[in-house]
This record gives structure tokens, C-alpha cells and sequence, in this order.
């Protein structure tokens, strides 16, 4: 869906910095650049964020956390494993642009409204932790508290006067409509249309006057699901809700100290693992095939154990070191099962458990040469350069690849010994694909050639020994390294993958595209990334932004 | 009784009928005319082995003209041969092109256009790039279905997140969302088939006492002056959205099938369940054509660009996209894969078989005045060519005439014409119009010239 009536220099979107990348050979010209667009004069304020939708829909996710919250369940209800999917939007999956209320998932969520709604009554627990007692305040009275109660959760702020009344008629219609007690019919019917409600599918933000610099800033409820939303995935609890009433997040300041509160709560980890596993993509680790003849170790239970590494590690490196992109691509701590210490020639030091070890320093680094990245981008048999390399461009450094052409020329004849020669030799340096291939894709994927198609570490590729060196451009100049450890501290350090690390968190913190007027706030904050800023740190830069605070005045539908 | 408990009965307990009994509201008296047509698309990737400059034919029969089944059994080494029994109902049409490239990868380019016949987005481009218009299901659906019935849009094999869902396209760069487990699109369609009608009559009128409420909460919304386009589209979808309860449709399938769907449904996206998945999808969309739940349905068979690992003589073989490319690499290089193209080939026969099953399921349904499958068309179309991966010559095989209207018994080579005059064709032997009233004779980017594809026409 395209916005209308937008002068086309503001609105113009950020090419899509992680959306190319299909793997043929390019036989293009155009410069291929990691750099992220944008501009550098100063903007009003209200041209230093981007419009956005009023009406985000909730995620699945959100769905089922919402749900518990509201309800005061133990656990989510697991109603929407059978929900509608939702295209793809990007990288992450709660992209606003394509979450929509399509006829099927309408009917999903009518579906699953009811049976809450029945399940709540017919458990009394369940309606007592909903419902005032009854201490002869009457039935009007009891049903009323209730609604504004739960209302209140269910719609994240106070209800109107209107929407009770409105919500108190549909409680005393119930009787008529449902068989067995009639107050209990009451509550399950309001339920059912609390659930169903926009008010509570999308988080709807209102509108209100700007202030003098254009923006308008979000009351204090939108602000308190914003960060709810952003940090555990969920709707404000009763602390949020408090702070609303009392103006806590009208501030920057008091945004951060609320953030700063829900950070060191464990459902931020949640979010936080989601945010890395979208990223470098673990769920493809699961799903992996390895030749048995080739790789007898490779067992079917081994994907699991490669995604449990995977966030065991980025839990250690946000909470435990609280650290950011360079220990996140330099740490060598690591956590190994029995299957996965052969892999990394470490002993398991709780056997079939999880324990914590350090890697040779000499062969591993950050998440980059851990075994679920090598062996997702690996073959059945052999290490896959390219596969690696156009990850590491996409989702490490955000460069442009620009699209390969549709029809792939035919081949030159397989020359050379190794991975890196038969890759080279069809897509390098001096051949039709040396724009792209040879000076991005190659390089970044070569730097991996010390691991075969499981992630274990070797000196020679068959027979003949590894070439990890290469060279990139970053800085405005060819970095060079000698292998994955080198690569991975040049990433560290440098400005283009902080930059990219600051954009794809305010993609997915944002739920939105990055748009070009994100530009000046992502080399900010690239910038503090670079300088050793924690992934901590950095969330709490993106709830005290305007960005995050305000909204920029719509342009009107024609 | 506890209404959790009926819930939970809807999805449990199916009327114990036979088969055929399931769908009565029909079937008593249907006759000619009475059933409305209703198309199918069935979607296989990676195009088929059929002649190049390489490889032998293998797909179509060496002659244009009438086919009957002795003429397909003869020609056993063809893939359609495996549909030699509907002879006399099929309709194979060679020679239909994409008339737009791609934009950076020829699978998204290719899905994209399969069944719309649009431009491709140049933002998102490459793998993400996006039809830029509706595809022919979403047409059917919006102008020959009841208001706010959607198209039936089902999905079989894993999404592995490069490129998942391509067919359905509500509008420009909005992709429809497909379901790949069976028994979600079962209970959507049919969850409420065993339900008495007195109770139904109750849930009615408690939905219609919510949607009430609902719908004033989002004209409220929707009555907001600073609305931008986006949102003001995303508010409209979903009031569309809000559906009443109709009464009286009774169409279910067996407690057994139903209970297998149940089984699938946590390992509905494995790669090995494929096939089992894809037939359980094709019961589903049967019923909902005799139940005339709606008039179009798509079925898309595996990922993007499919990366299946389809089992031939019981061994599993490596990725189809891999297969497709003859060399063991998702990118251009790589060693060859030995026979490869006999193994894309045995692909091919998989799909036919698969097609088959839907054609043997819609054969079934007896209505009296014909079978089920004569009042419909079902089409097995590719969104490629070849193994290069072309846009020409993509194949579509259809099979029923829509009541008569398309010239089936019959092998066309239409010589290189636009896939939107078939889709148009089709829409038109529906019932779909053009904007002056007459039959569809402009689907697809308006820059596409006009007309009807008379050689299918009978």
C-alpha cells in the first residue's frame, strides 16, 4: 500500500536495504555500496520522522500475550497457532505494513474471542480473578466494574463513558442470546466483544493537537503500550498503567526509567531473542540437511541444539556482558551440549546439558563462526561462500545488492581445487559477475572457508590448504582480513554493520520500515553502537526519541 | 450443554454420513445451470521438462489436436499422460508467455505473474518483489462471489522464507496469505457444519449482536478526517471482513478425514507430508466447490521456488529448485546433479498424480446432471517455463469445460500469447465481465492487448 500525496523527496522509502538478494551470478555494472541513503541537512522536526499507521495490528505473538494479560491467565492460550499466517514483511514479523484483518483472520479472531470467552465461564477461578465479588453492591453495579476493568486492559486505556454504557447494553442483552445463568451470560458476551474489538486487535493511537515544533505527541497511554509492546511483547501492566495515569511517560525521562524497569525483566529477554533470531534466521537451523555418509554427527536433534546455542549465547552477550554488536560478533563464550562440543573440539561440561566454555581463541569469534550461521549457509556437503557472503551483506551491513539479472548466462567450465576456486573462478574477479560477487559477496563469504558444511573448523579444503583472506570496502576503503576472526572484529569496528545493527533494531522496535528520515537517527546511533554502545543502551535510545514518542501528522487520503 | 464444549464439538465430531451424503443441500437438486462454475489453480514451480535446446519433450503429446485416451496411454513417456482417463475433459494449452521480466529473480517474477498477469514491483524487488494487481482467483472472488467471501487461498510443503506464498493478490503488492495446514481451513470453512440448527440460529444471533457493536467501533474509526491511504485501506479490509452467520449450509467431510487433518496439523509445513497435505487441501477445496462455498480456490504446491525434497522410487532426492537447475547449488554454479532432468521429470508425473487426485475428488460428486468437475474448470499451471527458468511457454492444463464453455478434448498450441487472456478467459467462462459488460476480455496490465483466447472456446 502505497501513500499518496507525499512530496516525493520526504517520503521517498530507504531502498529497501535487506530485501535483494537472489544468488546468481550478477553480470551487472551498478556500484554495488554498503551504505545506508539519506540526508544529511538538518529537517524541521516534523520531517525527522516518518509517517506511520495509527492502527499497527497486534502480531500472533502479541495476540497470545495480550490475551493472557487480559484475562489474567497463567499462560497465553494458544489460539493462534491456528490463525491465518501473515505474508512476509521484511525481516521481521511484525512489520505494520502487512498486518491487516483479512476476512480469514477476522474469522479466526471471532473464532477464538467466543472460545475464550466460554472458557472463562466456565472455570469460576476464571471469573473471579475477572469479576468483583459479589457483596450486595448488585448485579449493575458488579457488571460495570467489571467492564471498566477489564475494558481497561483489553482496550490498553480507560474507556469512555460512551463505550461502557455501550458495553453495560450488550451485557444485559446477553440473557436473551445465551441459555444458563444470566450474569455469567453477560460476562462471556462482553468477552466475546471485547476481543473482537479494533480497540484491542490494533493499538489504535489517537489524534491530538501538535506542538509548536509540528509533532504530536502521544498520550500517555499510546506511550505506555509502545513500550509494553516494545519490551515484553505485550500489553502495559498495572505499573505502566499507573505511570500513564500519573504523566510518568509524558517525559523522555521518564519513558527511559520506565524502560530501564521492564529491561530487567525477564520477558525482555524474550524479546530480545526474537529480535536475534529473526535476524540471523535460527529457525532455519532446524531444518537443515547434511549428507549422513558425509556428516554421521549431523544428527536430527542437532537443529534444536544449534538454536538453543544460538540464544543461550545472545542472552549471555545482552544480559550477562551487556554488551552489543562487537561482543555479539567477537565473544567467545559459548554454550555446548555433548553433540555440539565436537563440533567446536571442546569438551560438554554438563554432557547432554547445556555448559558454558570459552573457543580457541585461534579459531572462533562472534556469532558469524558458530555452527547454526556456517551450517545453515552450507550445502549438503561443502561450505557455501556465496550463500555466506550475501547473508553477511544483507543482514550484517545492510549493503545494496542489487537485483541479479533474470536469465543466468551459461557457465564457465569448474576450474580449481577448492570451494573458494570453483566459486571464484565462475563469479570473481574478472569474470561477468565481479561487480557484485567478486568485490562484496565473495569476500564476505570466503572469510568463512575455515568451516566446512557443519561449522567444524579445518585448515584444508580438499586437500589443499584454506585461503580465508580477502578484502572489502568499508570506510570509504578496502579493509583487509585474514579470516572469519579478523572479518568479524573489521565488522565490529566498523561504521557500516553498527549502522546496520541501528537499523534493523529500529525496524523491528518501530514495527516499520526504516524510511529516509530515520537516516540521521540510525548514524547516531551507529555511531554509539561503534563506540561500544549495549544492545541495552541501545533500546533505550529508541524509546526516548521523538520517533518513538511522537507521531508526524498524516497526509490525507485523496 | 456448555458452549466450550459445543465449540470444541464443531471441529471433533463430523456427521457421521457417508460421503457423499455430507453436502446434501445441493446435491438433491442440482441440475443443469445449477451449479455455478467455479476454477481451481493448482500451482507447480520451477517449470517442467518440456523441449529445449537440450533436452527432449516430455511434458505435452507430439500432436496438436483431439486427445483421447488412447492417444495419451500411447504417448506413456509424456507427463500428461498421467491424466490420460480425463482425456476427453482436458485442455492442454501450449504456448502462453509472461509478458513482463521478472525484477532480479525469475521464481518471485514468475509466481508473480502466474495468475495475475501484472507487472512486477520494482520496490521490493528481487526474491520480495510483488505483483503490481489482482490475480484471477481474487477477480472471480470479488465479482462473482457474496460480498466479503474470499477466494480460498491453501498452501502444501514448508515455508522456508525466501519466497513463500505467490498466487493470490488481493491488489497491487497485497499478497493474500495462504494456509498451509489443512485443518485450520477446514474448521474456517466447515467449522460449524454439525451444528444443530436451533443452536446455529443462537450463535447467529450473538454474532450479529457483537458485529453490531464491532462495526460501529470501526466506522468510528474509519470516520476519522486524518486518515492516510494505507490505513484508511487496512480499516476498509476489515470492516469488509465483518461477516454475519447464514444459516442453512450443511457440508461437511468424514469424521476420519477430519481426524487425520487433526493428526497433520503440527507437522502440516514437513517436508515429507507434502503430498498427504496437498490431497487433504484437495478434499477441502472440493467440498467447498460443491458446497459453492466460493468460486475460486488455489493450491500452491511447495515454497517460492520449491525446495522440496520430493521422493522418487522411495529415495529422498535433493531440493526440486536444485533438480530444476541440474546442479546441486541454489545458486548458478555448482557440480551437476546426474539425471537430473529425469528426476525433474518424475517431478512433473508427482504433480499430475497430485492434480489427478483433485480431479478424482470433483469427479466424484455426482449432482445428478453431471459430476462435479464438469460444472468447473481446474487448472495445473507452472510459473515457469522450463529449466532456464523461462517466462515463455509456461504450460497450463485444464481440465472440465465451466459448464460448457471452454472446448475441452483438446491439445492447443496458442503460439505465444499472453497468460492474461487465458486468466481472462477463464474468469469470463465464469462469468466475470468487463468494465463496458461484456465477457473478460481485458485481465491483467491494461498495457496488454485485449481479447478472448477463441481457440479454448467452444
Amino acid at each position: 500500500m502505497e501513500i499518496l500525496s507525499a512530496p516525493s523527496s520526504v517520503m521517498r522509502r530507504i531502498p529497501t536495504l535487506l530485501r535483494a538478494g537472489a544468488l546468481v551470478l550478477a553480470c551487472l555494472s551498478p556500484a554495488c555500496v554498503g551504505t545506508i541513503g539519506g540526508s544529511s541537512e538538518d529537517q524541521a522536526a516534523v520531517q525527522s520522522i516518518p509517517e506511520r499507521s495509527a492502527f499497527p495490528r497486534l502480531t500472533h505473538a502479541q495476540w497470545e500475550n495480550s490475551v493472557r494479560d487480559v484475562l489474567r491467565l497463567d499462560a497465553p492460550p494458544g489460539f493462534s497457532a491456528s490463525f491465518t499466517g501473515d505474508p512476509l514483511g521484511g525481516v521481521f514479523d511484525n512489520n505494520e505494513a502487512v498486518l491487516s484483518v483479512t476476512p480469514n483472520l477476522w474469522a479466526d479472531y471471532q473464532r477464538a474471542a467466543e472460545e475464550l470467552a466460554s472458557l472463562v465461564v466456565s472455570d469460576p477461578a476464571k471469573v473471579d480473578a475477572l469479576v468483583p465479588a459479589d457483596e450486595g453492591q448488585g448485579n449493575e453495579a458488579r457488571a460495570r466494574a467489571f467492564i471498566e476493568a477489564v475494558g481497561k486492559r483489553a482496550y490498553r486505556r480507560p474507556l469512555t463513558a460512551p463505550e461502557i454504557n455501550q458495553l453495560v447494553a450488550l451485557f444485559n442483552e446477553a440473557p436473551s442470546l445465551i441459555d444458563g445463568d444470566p450474569f455469567l451470560a453477560g460476562v462471556e458476551h462482553v468477552l466475546s466483544a471485547l476481543f473482537q474489538s479494533p480497540h484491542f486487535i490494533y493499538r489504535v493511537e489517537g489524534t491530538r493537537t501538535p506542538r509548536p515544533d509540528g509533532l504530536i505527541p502521544l498520550g500517555p497511554y499510546e506511550r505506555a503500550a509502545r513500550l509494553s509492546y516494545l519490551l515484553w511483547n505485550t500489553m502495559p501492566d498495572d505499573v505502566l498503567f499507573e505511570a500513564a495515569a500519573a504523566g510518568e511517560l509524558d517525559t523522555q525521562e521518564g519513558l527511559r526509567t520506565h524502560a530501564e524497569r521492564m529491561l530487567a525483566d525477564p520477558q525482555a529477554r524474550d524479546v530480545v531473542l526474537a529480535f536475534h533470531r529473526q535476524l540471523f534466521d535460527f529457525r532455519k537451523f532446524e531444518d537443515l540437511y547434511k549428507d549422513p555418509a558425509v556428516f554421521p554427527e549431523f544428527v536430527p536433534e542437532i537443529g534444536k541444539d544449534l538454536v538453543r546455542e544460538a540464544e543461550l549465547f545472545v542472552e549471555d552477550v545482552v544480559f550477562e556482558q551487556e554488551g552489543g554488536l562487537t561482543a555479539l560478533l567477537t565473544s567467545r563464550t559459548a554454550f555446548v551440549n555433548d553433540r555440539l562440543a565436537g563440533i567446536y573440539e571442546v569438551d560438554a561440561p554438563n554432557g547432554a546439558e547445556f555448559g558454558k566454555v570459552e573457543l580457541d581463541a585461534e579459531k572462533r569469534s562472534g556469532i558469524l563462526t558458530r555452527a547454526g550461521f556456517l551450517a545453515a549457509n552450507g550445502t549438503a556437503r561443502a561450505s557455501d561462500p556465496i550463500h555466506r557472503g550475501v547473508f553477511v551483506n544483507l543482514r550484517v551491513l545492510c549493503a545494496r545488492l542489487p537485483p541479479p539479472p533474470n536469465n543466468v548466462p551459461p557457465l564457465p567450465p569448474v576450474e580449481g581445487k577448492t570451494t573458494r576456486e570453483i566459486v571464484a573462478s565462475h563469479t570473481g574477479k574478472g569474470t561477468c559477475g565481479a561487480s557484485c560477487h567478486g568485490t562484496l559477496i565473495n569476500p564476505a563469504g570466503f572469510a568463512f572457508e575455515n568451516y566446512d558444511a557443519i561449522g567444524r573448523y579445518r585448515a584444508e579444503d580438499n586437500g589443499f590448504p584454506v585461503d580465508a583472506a580477502d578484502a572489502y570496502p568499508l570506510g570509504g576503503g578496502m579493509a583487509s582480513f585474514s579470516d572469519a576472526l579478523t572479518w568479524s572484529q573489521l565488522l565490529a569496528e566498523s561504521r557500516e554493520a553498527n549502522e546496520c545493527f541501528a537499523k534493523n533494531w529500529l525496524e523491528f522496535a518501530y514495527g516499520r520500515d526504516a524510511e529516509v528520515e530515520d537516516a540521521k537517527f540510525i548514524a547516531k546511533l551507529g555511531e554509539a553502537s561503534r563506540t561500544g554502545m549495549s544492545v541495552k543502551e541501545l533500546l533505550l535510545e529508541l524509546v526516548s526519541s521523538d520517533a518513538f514518542s511522537t507521531r508526524r501528522p498524516v497526509e490525507v487520503a485523496q | 450443554m456448555n458452549r466450550r464444549h459445543l465449540l470444541r464439538g464443531l471441529f471433533g465430531v463430523s456427521l457421521a454420513l457417508p460421503f457423499l451424503e455430507s453436502f446434501s443441500p445441493r446435491k438433491a437438486e442440482a441440475g443443469a445451470g445449477d451449479v455455478p462454475p467455479f476454477a481451481i489453480f493448482m500451482r507447480q514451480a520451477n517449470g517442467v521438462v518440456q523441449q529445449t535446446n537440450d533436452e527432449p519433450e516430455m511434458f505435452w503429446p507430439s500432436q496438436t489436436g483431439a486427445l483421447t485416451t488412447e492417444s495419451m496411454k500411447a504417448e506413456s513417456d509424456r507427463a500428461v499422460s498421467e491424466l490420460s482417463e480425463y482425456a476427453s475433459r482436458l485442455l492442454l494449452v501450449k504456448g502462453i508467455n509472461f509478458a513482463f521480466p521478472g525484477n532480479g529473480c525469475g521464481h518471485s517474477g514468475g509466481g508473480n505473474q502466474c495468475l495475475t498477469a501484472q507487472k512486477v514491483s520494482t520496490d521490493p524487488v528481487g526474491n520480495e518483489s510483488l505483483a503490481m494487481g489482482e490475480s484471477i482467483d481474487n477477480r472471480i472472488a470479488r465479482e462473482l462471489n457474496a460480498p466479503g467471501v474470499e477466494p480460498l487461498t491453501l498452501y502444501a510443503g514448508k515455508k522456508a522464507g525466501y519466497i513463500n506464498e505467490v498466487l493470490s493478490y488481493r491488489d497491487a503488492k497485497v499478497i493474500r496469505a495462504a494456509e498451509h495446514n489443512p485443518i485450520n481451513a477446514y474448521k474456517a470453512l466447515f467449522g460449524l457444519s454439525d451444528l444443530d440448527p436451533e443452536v446455529l440460529k443462537r450463535l447467529a444471533a450473538q454474532r450479529k449482536s457483537v458485529n453490531d457493536l464491532v462495526r460501529e467501533q470501526m466506522q468510528s474509526l474509519m470516520s476519522r478526517k486524518e486518515l492516510g491511504k494505507a490505513d484508511r485501506d487496512r480499516l476498509d479490509l476489515h470492516f469488509q471482513s465483518i461477516r454475519d452467520l447464514e444459516v442453512g449450509l450443511q457440508c461437511a467431510l468424514t469424521k476420519e478425514e477430519v481426524a487425520a487433518m487433526e493428526v497433520m496439523s503440527p507437522d502440516a509445513r514437513a517436508n515429507d507430508n507434502l503430498e498427504k497435505v496437498a490431497r487433504m487441501q484437495m478434499d477441502i477445496i472440493a467440498l467447498a466447490m460443491a458446497c459453492g462455498t466460493t468460486r475460486a480456490a488455489t493450491i500452491q504446491i511447495g515454497d517460492g521456488n520449491d525446495s522440496t525434497e520430493y521422493y522418487i522410487n522411495g529415495v529422498r532426492q535433493k531440493s526440486f529448485h536444485k533438480i530444476s537447475h541440474r546442479i546441486d547449488s541454489d545458486g548458478s554454479e555448482g557440480p551437476p546433479i546426474e539425471g537430473a532432468y529425469l528426476l525433474h521429470h518424475e517431478i512433473d508425473r508427482i504433480h499430475a498424480r497430485m492434480f489427478k487426485y483433485l480431479l478424482d475428488k470433483l469427479a466424484a460428486y455426482d449432482l445428478g446432471s453431471g459430476s462435479l468437475l464438469d460444472f468447473g474448470v481446474a487448472v495445473w499451471l507452472n510459473d515457469l517455463g522450463n529449466k532456464y527458468h523461462s517466462y515463455t511457454d509456461v504450460p497450463y492444463v485444464l481440465v472440465g469445460g465451466a459448464n460448457g464453455y471452454l472446448k475441452t478434448g483438446q491439445y492447443v498450441d496458442v503460439n505465444g500469447v499472453h497468460n492474461g487472456r487465458l486468466l481472462g478467459t477463464i474468469g469470463a467462462a465464469l462469468g466475470c465481465k468487463n468494465a463496458a459488460g461484456g465477457p473478460l476480455d481485458d485481465f491483467g496490465d491494461p498495457e496488454l492487448p485485449k481479447g478472448m483466447l477463441t481457440e479454448i472456446i467452444a
